[in-house]
């Protein structure tokens, strides 16, 4: 009984917990979702979304601005994904390597300027309270009882990536853009012989990739957190790749995944009030994705045309 | 019928034709990674001058922290060399695992989870049965091992045999999995050793892979308990050498590798593709599970909670790429590579650059080999696509290529049985 | 089954006063090693339907992609409507009216029929937002206007070929075709569509368009064209009225009569029945019936050699018959042993040899040196690995050295890649292999296929020779003159059934109707001697 009555007291902050989980995964999620549908494989969230924490966190330091800071992030996490896009669509790269070696490449950067900059302190110095993305609590709303402090009580990047949610998905399915980006990840050629440039969209979703983790690493260090240490992402970013894959390349099925995943996290966090291991728990994302890769929860195809690069008369 | 051909084509010398063929074929294969190691350490000198440092002492540093050569001051070379011995061990093992994969056709990403099922098997079975003595809890613990990695590596091989799942993300998920299972066994689990944290016992004495250097023994004025290079890099060498007759020597190599080039002439040859991407799956599994059980039984003999998911087994896949897949490659490679990581150590300390700078190395040297693999013909590294094996098409064998030269390349898709 | 004689005075004919839409002037195009097309000329009237008939490799295709954009030819002029015209890409072509219909359909699979039909020029709304409301509106006027009913909203992949095919067409008259080149527009439509299809193009011509279009199924030329222009290995063979020919005349000048490379050979001394095949059903990679109720003997010592027009049903056969393609129904039997669904190496332990016909995909591969790949199918046999585990190196290297001095192969060493070879050197290390296998069958399938005359007659002699020594020889060709030359009875494939097996000296007009599904007796044997 006991059990139970924790559970629920707990509850409220452990779903306010999960959404703020849940957009940190959404934001990479989004742009692996756009990456992929135009195309060109991404495994590389996990390292862009690495180098934005790191910015985020020495801009602020420097400029005690969280929002030039963040944007500063936003540029950064593109600019790696800039790297990307050239070896992989300039280059005909074997799009995983190159991903990877992102992910390994913003590691090996970021400690070696954290060491650089602060003395091989193990870490960033601490960025000060007023120089944080700050959290907003909504009037009125958030004092709806239960639902109030869920929906209404949340750091401003959450709403962002709401807003960026909607905006995504309705830009992929109800405008030109989106038509155009789809067709190009499904069936390049049919897309180039129909007049459209295969390569331009295939850059720019790969660099909308990088800035959308670029904005996601700087939510994590100076939103949530207040430091940047190194690896701090921990492999979200590949939890992220997860949600894309287990929502099927749409940006509504990543964002319920990233939940679920958010979910998991958040119960791991709190796990004195959840009497079950949580490294076990800590499984359940990878194990569900798992189930949804062999198929058991339905097809999970990715865009025909993804990881191949764009060949014009080749076969 | 006729004549064997009195002039070899092109009116090249009639040397012995396998000589010159084989010494072209090696400098074919050795020029890119050279190339590739060369521009990464070019680059790594410009991140090292534009931050402030001394490219010059810092290389130097890396020389000496890593093999003990042209090392100045205080420094033990064969300390050095000893632990880039520690360090090049599983590495070959786990460049092997990715290799091994990678000639398949199939991308291992999971050789971390694989060697931490091999950890976590091998612990078990070493505490277990640690009263054995050691000519049987020793094989004992390292066909456990092997085994745990196999098994893991196969969830991905049927995985992707039958449900056409990628193993590029099914080994990454696995890789996690295998990480908490682990925390969950020794962080206040069935496997922490009570009145410790997030450690367990050690396995049996039997079971421990003795040291090159016995601890009784005095090598350069240092104890020889200092020097930790172990016995098991001949277990490393040895795999490395079943791994090249493997794929050389037997049928079955052959088949794994023939599937990797091309699953339609497998087919033709009547080989069953997806058995062999299970079997693929399973070697690479092995390898991996392989290198995680040395590591118990020669280093560790423990399980820690020190396994993260940037670790031996990512390396092991920039040992294999920088390897050309082959066996010596991966030697070569993970002696490189263990180097660097040691070096990188005494790097920091003596050229106050930090170590980090390795791992931006390494990440280069991906990166031209990732451009550069097109060249590279034995690499046929697989993209990210679903891939089923009944229908074979080119983006399927994910062989990212140039158009074949199948004569004209009519656009649109040229088809055998469509007009010209 | 008898095909009505079909005749031309239900067409209506175009005059001859109708300006030119396409004139194509001197067309010339080759690659490397092959003239594609040469010293083509072309001329279509507005409002006709003019057919570009041919073989394959006879330059259809490559000389509308050159009217296309696709392909830019060697020399030559191309006049659109009495203006010069500069086609470097299929947006020129698209500007001038000119629209294509690929054989291989340009469509997008998930998207919808108006998605697909708009694409690169979709209708907008404010803030990019794709108009469907006005795409649709567009479409079904065009729909209306052209009689091409088709829904919209409809999901591409779902919609039978017959109606994606419509959907390229609405794409094609979209963007203001006036010119529509049809490339093969009917391999893929069942009868009922073809003359859905057909109504359909009568239509747009009764409205002013101006359409080409290519095949090589006579039966349709006749049926809906207004002039017929003729191509033989990159030239101009013919050009005639419709209504002035016939399908026997068209077929005389598609298949036509060259320099035979004719092999000497003695004549067959046909033994026993060494592979019979029963009642075969055989599915294709799409799961469409390919082969249907095929059944026929093959004596030792004999070569049979199977005539038609790739995409009849041969390559499932062959594939069916060298276990690489599961049977879905029927038998073979090699000698009395039933060897229906071995699987590919069972059937090659049985004695069964295949020279596949995609060389370079499926006979060899290319990474593997001769002597790797002189083994490829048979790595398991005990003369070549030690309990089918450990290879025998030396017994490979050996093995290897003998086929390329048996064989002639040009090559260094038997450590050569594969991929250095010659085509023809290519082709005569899989010849090899599976000759020198002493097969009690041998399924040949395009064993010649782009490789160079010394070749060709060396790997002609060697199958002739196996023949002697009384193996039973299944030729597949597209080669017309080959499988005259080698073979000892001709068997014509058409639609998945055997139509009918000839002496090799069946005339040429029989042979190219039977081949082109023409009018002619056609019964089906199941044994002959």
């Amino acid at each position: 009984m006991s059990v139970i009555m924790g559970f629920l007291q707990a509850l409220p902050g452990l779903l306010q917990l999960t959404l703020e989980a849940g957009v940190l995964l959404l934001l990479p999620a989004l742009g692996g979702v756009l990456s992929e549908r135009s195309g060109v494989t991404n495994i590389a969230m996990e390292g862009m979304m690495l180098t934005g924490a790191f910015f985020a966190v020495v801009i602020d330091l420097s400029t005690r601005n969280p929002w030039i800071a963040t944007l500063g992030a936003i540029v950064a996490g593109g600019l790696m994904a800039l790297i990307h896009a050239v070896v992989s669509i300039r280059f005909h790269a074997n799009q995983i390597i190159s991903g990877f070696a992102i992910n390994i490449f913003a590691g090996g950067l970021t400690a070696f300027l954290v060491d650089k900059l602060f003395n091989e302190s193990g870490g960033t110095d601490h960025v000060a309270q007023g120089a944080r993305l700050p959290y907003i609590t909504v009037p009125v709303l958030s004092n709806i009882p239960f639902v109030g402090p869920i929906l209404f009580q949340q750091n401003i990047i959450v709403y962002v990536g709401l807003l960026l949610l909607v905006v995504i998905n309705f830009m992929l399915f109800r405008t030109r853009l989106g038509l155009r980006l789809r067709a190009v990840g499904e069936h390049p050629q049919a897309a180039d012989t129909a007049g459209i440039n295969v390569y331009v969209l295939r850059y720019g979703a790969v660099i909308a990739s990088g800035l959308l983790s670029g904005l996601a690493g700087a939510f994590l260090s100076i939103g949530i957190l207040n430091v940047f240490n190194p690896g701090m992402t921990d492999g979200r970013g590949y939890i992220a790749l997860a949600a894309m894959i287990f929502g099927k390349w749409s940006p509504v099925g990543a964002f319920v995944a990233c939940l679920i995943f958010g979910l998991g996290e958040a119960i791991y966090a709190n796990n004195s009030s959840i009497h079950i291991s949580p490294q076990l728990l800590a499984t359940l994302p990878y194990l569900l994705t798992l189930v949804v890769l062999a198929g058991l929860v339905g097809k999970s195809t990715p865009p025909a045309a993804d990881g191949i690069p764009y060949e014009p008369g080749a076969e | 019928m006729a004549a064997p051909p009195t002039q070899i084509e092109r009116g090249r010398p009639a040397a012995p034709p396998a000589v010159t063929q084989r010494v072209r074929q090696w400098g074919a294969a050795l020029g890119m990674p050279i190339a590739s190691v060369l521009f990464a350490f070019v680059v790594g000198a410009i991140v090292i001058i534009v931050t402030g440092g001394d490219p010059v002492l810092a290389y130097q540093s890396l020389l000496c922290g890593g093999f003990g050569a042209s090392c100045s001051g205080t420094v033990y070379p064969a300390l050095q060399l000893s632990e880039t011995i520690v360090n090049t061990i599983p590495l070959i093992l786990t460049g092997l695992s990715v290799a091994i994969a990678f000639r398949g056709g199939l991308f291992n990403i999971g050789a971390e989870g694989q060697l931490i099922a091999g950890v976590i098997a091998t612990t078990w079975v070493g505490i277990q049965f640690g009263t054995l003595p050691g000519f049987v809890l020793l094989p004992l613990v390292l066909i456990a091992g092997t085994l745990a990695g196999a098994l893991w590596g196969g969830i991905a091989g049927v995985l992707k045999a039958y449900t056409g799942a990628h193993e590029v993300v099914t080994t990454i998920m696995l890789n996690y999995i295998a990480l908490y299972l682990l925390r969950y066994l020794i962080v206040a689990g069935p496997m922490e050793l009570k009145g410790q944290h997030s450690v367990s016992a050690s396995i049996g004495a039997g079971g421990q892979l003795p040291t090159l250097i016995p601890s009784t023994a005095k090598l350069f004025d240092l104890p020889g308990a200092v020097y930790r290079a172990h016995t098991g890099i001949f277990i490393a060498l040895a795999a490395a050498a079943f791994f090249a007759f493997l794929l050389k020597r037997t049928s079955l190599g052959y088949e794994i590798r023939a599937v990797g080039q091309s699953q339609r002439a497998a087919r033709y040859a009547g080989v069953s593709v997806s058995r062999t991407i299970i079997v693929s799956m399973l070697l690479a599994g092995a390898f991996a599970g392989l290198s995680g059980a040395v590591q118990i039984a020669g280093l560790r003999h423990n399980l820690t909670d020190s396994y993260g998911p940037d670790s031996t087994g990512f390396d092991g896949i920039a040992v294999a790429l920088l390897g050309q897949n082959t066996a010596i490659g991966a030697v070569l490679a993970a002696v490189l590579f263990a180097a660097l990581h040691v070096g990188g150590q005494f790097m920091q300390s003596n050229a106050n650059v930090s170590s980090h700078l390795v791992e931006i190395l390494q990440a280069l040297i991906l990166f031209s080999i990732a451009a550069n693999f097109l060249y590279s013909f034995r690499l046929r590294l697989p993209g990210l696509r679903r891939a089923r094996s009944a229908a074979p098409t080119i983006a399927e064998q994910g062989v990212v290529a140039v158009a074949p030269d199948r004569g004209p390349p009519a656009v649109p898709e040229p088809d055998k049985s469509g007009s010209v | 089954m008898m095909t009505p004689e079909v005749t031309n005075a239900s067409r209506t004919s175009t005059s001859a006063e109708e300006p030119v839409a396409v004139e194509m002037r001197h067309i010339t195009k080759t690659w490397p090693g092959v003239v594609a097309d040469n010293d083509v000329s072309l001329i279509v009237r507005r409002g006709s339907i003019h057919a570009l008939v041919g073989e394959n490799g006879a330059g259809k295709s490559t000389l509308m992609n050159v009217l296309y954009g696709l392909l830019k030819a060697d020399s030559g002029e191309i006049i659109i409507n009495g203006k010069p015209a500069h086609i470097s890409g299929p947006r020129d072509a698209i500007a001038l009216g000119i629209g294509m219909v690929h054989q291989h359909f340009m469509l997008i699979p998930p998207l919808t029929v108006g998605e697909n039909i708009v694409l690169g020029r979709e209708p907008v709304r404010q803030g990019d937002v794709y108009d469907i409301a006005k795409a649709n509106a567009d479409i079904r006027d065009l729909s209306a206007r052209y009689g091409l009913a088709i829904d919209p909203q409809a999901r591409t992949g779902d919609l039978p070929v017959g109606l994606q095919q419509r959907v390229e067409i609405l794409k094609v008259l979209y963007r203001g075709a006036d010119i529509l080149i049809l490339d093969e527009p009917t391999g893929v439509l069942t009868p009922q569509e073809t003359s859905d299809l057909f109504q359909v193009l009568r239509s747009l011509v009764n409205l002013g368009k101006t359409i080409i279009f290519i095949t090589h199924k006579l039966r349709e030329v006749l049926e809906v064209s207004d002039r017929v222009t003729v191509l033989r290995r990159g030239k101009v063979v013919g050009e005639v009225a419709t209504k002035d020919t016939s399908e026997a005349e068209i077929a005389r000048m598609m298949v036509g009569r060259e320099v035979l490379l004719r092999v000497d050979k003695a004549p067959a001394k046909s033994g026993p029945v060494a592979l019979r095949v029963e009642h075969l059903m055989v599915n294709s990679e799409q799961g469409l019936p390919a082969v249907r109720d095929v059944s026929f003997e093959l004596h030792g010592g004999e070569i049979l050699g199977i005539a038609g027009v790739e995409g009849n049903g041969q390559s499932e056969l062959v594939e069916a018959l060298a276990g690489t393609r599961p049977v879905a129904g029927g038998r073979i039997l090699l000698g009395e042993r039933v060897v229906t669904n071995l699987g590919a190496r069972g059937t090659r332990d049985a004695g069964i040899g295949h020279i596949p016909e995609d060389r370079r995909g499926a006979g060899l591969v290319l990474n593997y040196s001769i002597a790797e790949n002189s083994i490829l199918g048979r790595q398991r046999q005990p003369r070549f690995s030690w309990r089918g585990l450990v290879l025998r190196l030396s017994a490979i290297v050996g093995w290897a050295r003998r086929l390329i001095t048996q064989f002639d192969v040009r090559a260094p060493s038997e450590e050569t890649h594969v991929k250095a070879l010659s085509g023809g050197n290519q082709q005569k290390v899989i010849v090899a292999r599976e000759l020198a296998s002493g097969p009690r069958v041998l399924l040949a399938s395009q064993p010649t296929r782009g490789v160079d005359i010394g070749a060709i007659e060396f790997i002609h002699r060697r199958l002739v020779a196996q023949r002697d020594e009384g193996a039973a020889i299944l030729l597949v060709s597209a080669e017309l003159d080959e499988i005259r030359s080698l073979s000892d009875r001709i068997a014509v494939m058409y639609e998945g059934k055997i139509v009918s097996i000839e002496s090799p000296d069946v005339p040429d007009e029989r042979l190219g109707l039977l081949m082109t599904g023409g009018s002619g007796r056609q019964t089906q044997h199941t044994a002959t001697a």
